[in-house]
């Protein structure tokens, strides 16, 4: 609104004031379908959930009693919980730099390539296509502990000189092979390899793309003042340009990590894995809201993973503003 | 600081031949300015000296010394580009301190965080701060040392890349048509400024642009480069009263040169536009040739003369004029500069005649090689014929 001019007479004035209400008004309707929208689909839901995670409601039932943080409380003192944290913390710091590293990786040895980046490129983006329940059943089969085609790959390094030199293999050969998806020692690194191995190729290709962006003619100014080695390059050029490719990579991938669930429960539809050892939050969210129907403890959970959710996605606004962008 | 000597460079890109057996020799300090239309090889043979480009026959001696195989990070050269190619990550100083840090650091010296506490990294990186802040002071950028490039006009980048290619003390500097992403004025100014630093530094120069006026005003030697060969190399002033082609008196020069069709009589005399002139050639050559004027060279005559038409328009540039006027028998207009008094008498549509003298006549023949020693025949002869 320009300053009005005190020589300016009362009536004009009044005409302003007039039709800067009429502008507002305009704009309250004009994003009300919007705001609505937003309100009903998106706030209520988060926060009724808010609420409901302070009670002790069960679909179908008429009434709640308010139970305060009891919870939360629960979420932080029982044992399953802590092995929902301990799950979703190993898979999230497993996947997320393995991936990301994979991803990075690959893209930079595509983008290498003079021929046959396209076949490449498609092999490793065709786990991100494939349908991640149906890959679950592939890999079940694969990892049978007796007639699946990992265990007998191994089986067939028996009486090589393999066994002398991995311990792993001489007690395979001597006893068994793991029961992959049976053995808590190994299922959530199933998991974090079927999630690696699924996730990498689509940050390959958000790489590839940042990866265009980068200047060419910096490469030479950079032989120019002297980065001889392919590192040196990488750590001048490559890396910082890719910064803001890489934020949005770390929290895409993070993001992802934390709703891992369809592997789990393709694999063990009965509740987590071998000693709950992949019990993550994703699947608990699953088993108390939905099939134990316990909406108070479901929602508690929820609003748990939407705050670590909201906390990376914090962490990358700060980061892509205050350090990637280089203004 | 070196001299260069480039010695019959060809290359190819597939099927297309770029540069067609290139040598031009630079002394040490030399200010030598590649010049040519676009896709003429310039730009390639800058990048083949500097070496990320490879030649495919051909060598360059920096200094005096070959330096065949040697990747351009061992060539011990400065160069510029034409998009400044600055590190966006990096402030300003952290930008010009690059070569030096790349060059006068180990690699664990360079290594974040822990580098600095490394044995001798605290005095090497004092040399370096020493040494931008030198550089930076030089070309008036002090106060910018702790910006980033984003934040920078394009005449401050440009100040930035030049900062970080004389840093260190290279055998010679490449310029890529550092100039060509100012605008008018500060163009005019920066090339001022280059031209004095070359004077202050005393250093080779080799100097990439497709603006002859920047080539005219800054270099001691122009090279003009066309489909892949130089056709000359020489000072500003001979490539501009003397040029050997026809290419190059075209190419050089603002407003374009005119070029007049010639034809050579069964004596040798040259006819212009059925009008013999006072011009013979010496040795036997017959058939056409072309005429050369500059828009300088002409003048308005009253009396008899082979160049009449109308005039067809005119630029007022304040200090001169330059008038193109349509000549009967020519497709292309002729331009002439006058002076502003000389305003009135070439409104639109006036009638003129030119007239020009045969020593400055610029004569080519028909391959556009410039035919020298021609025989100037006295007035009383052309009367005869």
């Amino acid at each position: 609104m320009p300053a009005i001019e005190p020589s300016l007479p009362v009536a004009k004035t009044k005409a302003v004031a007039g039709h800067a209400a009429k502008e507002r008004r305009a704009a309250w309707v004009l994003t009300a379908p919007a705001l609505t929208l937003m309100v009903i689909v998106l706030l209520a839901p988060v926060i009724i959930a808010g609420l409901l995670s302070f009670t002790n409601y069960s679909l179908g039932n008429s009434g709640f009693d308010w139970v305060g943080t009891r919870n939360y409380e629960k979420l932080f003192t029982r044992a399953t919980y802590e092995k929902m944290f301990l799950a979703t913390l190993t898979y999230v710091v497993t996947v997320v730099p393995v991936s990301v590293g994979l991803g990075l990786g690959t893209a930079l040895l595509i983008n290498s390539l003079g021929r046959f980046r396209e076949i490449y490129k498609t092999i490793y983006f065709l786990p991100v296509m494939a349908t991640l329940l149906a890959m679950a059943i592939a890999w079940e089969f694969m990892l049978h502990p007796s007639i699946g085609m990992v265990n007998r790959t191994l089986e067939m390094g028996c009486g090589t000189f393999l066994e002398q030199i991995w311990p792993f293999m001489a007690d395979g050969c001597a006893d068994r092979f793991p029961v992959w998806l049976g053995d808590k020692r190994y299922a959530i690194w199933v998991i974090c390899f079927i999630g690696v191995w699924q996730g990498f190729g689509f940050n390959m290709v958000l790489y590839l793309a940042g990866l265009t962006s980068v200047h060419r003619e910096l490469y030479h100014a950079a032989e120019m003042d002297g980065a001889k080695s392919a590192w040196e390059r990488f750590r001048l050029v490559t890396w910082p340009a890719l910064g803001p490719t890489t934020v949005f990579v770390v929290t895409i991938t993070c993001i992802r990590a934390f709703q891992v669930f369809d592997t789990i429960e393709a694999f063990w539809p009965q509740g987590g894995g071998p000693n709950k050892s992949t019990y993550v939050m994703m699947f608990a969210i699953f088993e108390k809201g939905i099939q134990q129907n316990l909406i108070g403890v479901g929602s508690a959970i929820t609003m748990l993973f939407l705050a670590f959710v909201m906390f990376l996605t914090l962490i990358q606004r700060w980061l892509v503003e205050r350090k990637v962008h280089y203004k | 600081m070196a001299g260069l000597s480039i010695e019959n460079i060809t290359k190819r890109f597939g099927e297309t031949e770029v540069l067609k057996g290139v040598s031009l020799d630079i002394a040490d300090g030399e200010f030598v300015s590649l010049v040519g239309p676009s896709g003429c090889g310039k730009s390639t043979l800058l990048r083949i000296i500097a070496g990320l480009e490879e030649q495919c026959t051909g060598d360059i001696q920096i200094g005096g010394h070959s330096v065949a195989g040697r990747r351009a990070a061992d060539r011990n050269l400065s160069m510029v580009f034409q998009s400044y190619a600055l590190y966006p990550h990096l402030s300003v100083g952290e930008n010009i301190a690059v070569p030096l840090r790349m060059r006068r650091m180990k690699g664990l010296q360079r290594l974040p965080l822990i580098g600095g506490f490394l044995p001798g990294a605290r005095a090497v990186a004092g040399g370096i701060g020493r040494d931008v802040t030198l550089a930076a002071e030089m070309l008036e950028i002090g106060h910018l040392l702790d910006r980033k490039p984003g934040q920078l006009s394009g005449g401050q980048r440009q100040r930035v890349a030049l900062g970080r290619a004389l840093v260190r003390e290279p055998a010679a500097f490449l310029l890529d048509e550092p100039l060509s992403n100012l605008d008018a004025k500060l163009r005019v100014q920066t090339r001022a400024e280059i031209a004095q630093l070359h004077r202050r530094l005393a250093a080779t120069f080799i100097y990439v642009t497709h603006d002859q006026v920047e080539a005219m005003t800054m270099s001691d030697r122009i090279a003009v480069m066309m489909g892949g060969r130089i056709l000359q190399c020489a000072p500003p002033d001979a490539v501009y009263e003397d040029p050997d082609w026809i290419e190059v008196a075209e190419f050089i020069g603002s407003p374009k040169i005119n070029i007049l069709p010639l034809e050579i009589l069964s004596n040798g005399r040259l006819s212009l536009l059925d009008h013999a002139l006072n011009l013979a050639v010496i040795d036997g050559s017959r058939g056409v040739a072309s005429l050369g004027l500059r828009p300088e060279a002409l003048r308005l005559t009253g009396g008899d003369s082979p160049i009449r038409g109308r005039v067809a328009h005119s630029e007022n540039l304040g200090s001169e004029l330059f008038v193109q006027i349509e000549v009967s028998g020519l497709e292309e207009r002729v331009t002439l500069r006058a002076i502003p008094e000389q305003r009135k008498a070439l409104a639109l549509g006036t009638p003129v005649a030119l007239d020009f003298d045969t020593d400055n006549a610029l004569v080519f023949d028909a391959d556009g090689a410039r035919m020298r020693g021609l025989r100037h025949l006295n007035a009383a002869t052309s009367e005869v014929a």
